[in-house]
């Protein structure tokens, strides 16, 4: 399989089909993050196509000693704030699905978490599940989101707090 | 190394439970549980909570965003060659006017057919008529 620098080498050289390697390898992990934030599928697809092609006419200025997934994510994010902002509207989460049904783990303690979950403020949301749905680092994560290990560490603490708030007496 | 308080524990704790390297040692931290049933009762339930989200995985939704990626990124190379093009257009022309201007230089009809070329040209890379007008063009809904 060709790895991310040699696609975009060729994308570089003009061969733009090659793009859609990096379009496929990605896209349902782009869509699930994009969800992640706006709670809306439409929404979501709208960002994460908008974010690929931003990435494709940033091709130029990325660099070939980073990975290509963080660096999409940083422009991932800036279409979700952007669509957000464009939009102005309360979140419309009556068809937000976040988390996959699992063996072993029972229909009503996922809905339970997932309420909780989209009943958190978005960028909380965003930081719980890069860390427990994707198993992002805390430094993976304090790049993703370009801020401090710290401030990470102290998020997601509190975010976790305030699930755990929401999940009391349901399942603790 | 600072002091310790309850905030400063649990969120350290929580770090260490999800296998990052915290500031103060693990027994450090525990040496402050022994002494703080507060902070005890609180890791046991943040524990209960990543157990919890360990468990899950993310959706992954079933999507296939390169068709419409496709179609945009060529329109966006198209309307780009397109501009260059009228750029070159307009730039040949300038200079075929500013050779015409000449006084006293007889280039003959090799120059009086360069605009006809150019036209030409230009019906060919837009395969239309760019002077066609288009009279499929229809008002607003609300002007009907």
């Amino acid at each position: 399989m060709m790895n991310d620098t040699a696609i975009i080498e060729k994308c570089l050289n003009g061969e733009k089909e090659a793009f859609r390697f990096l379009v496929e390898r990605y896209q349902t992990q782009a869509a699930g993050h994009a969800f992640a934030i706006l709670a809306n599928r439409e929404d979501a697809l709208d960002a994460a196509q908008e974010a690929f092609i931003d990435a494709f006419q940033a091709l130029g200025r990325f660099d070939p000693e980073r990975r290509f997934y963080p660096w999409f994510y940083v422009l991932l994010r800036n279409r979700c704030y952007k669509l957000i902002e464009k939009r102005r509207e309360t979140e419309n989460i009556e068809d937000a699905e976040i988390l996959a049904p699992q063996t072993g783990v029972s229909g009503e303690e996922r809905l339970a978490l997932e309420k909780a979950l989209l009943s958190l403020s978005r960028a909380d949301r965003e930081i719980v599940t890069l860390k427990y749905l994707d198993g992002f680092s805390y430094d993976e994560i304090a790049g993703l989101l370009e801020i401090p290990h710290g401030t990470v560490m102290s998020r997601l603490f509190s975010a976790r707090k305030q699930l755990q708030a929401k999940l009391t007496g349901k399942f603790h | 190394m600072k002091n310790m308080n309850c905030e400063d524990v649990l969120i350290q704790k929580s770090a260490l439970n999800d296998g990052e390297k915290t500031e103060f040692s693990d027994a450090q931290i525990n040496a402050h549980l022994e002494t703080c049933e507060n902070c005890r009762r609180e890791i046991e339930q943040m524990q209960n909570t990543i157990v919890l989200l360990n468990r899950q995985k993310r959706r992954e939704p079933d999507v296939d965003l390169w068709s419409a990626i496709e179609k945009r990124i060529e329109a966006e190379t198209v309307s780009e060659t397109n501009w260059r093009m009228f750029i070159l257009l307009g730039a040949f022309l300038v200079v075929y006017k500013l050779l015409e201007m000449i006084p006293e230089r007889d280039f003959g009809w090799a120059l009086k057919i360069v605009p006809f070329i150019l036209v030409a040209v230009l019906f060919g890379f837009l395969k239309e008529n760019p002077f066609r007008i288009n009279t499929g063009l229809r008002l607003e809904k609300n002007y009907e």
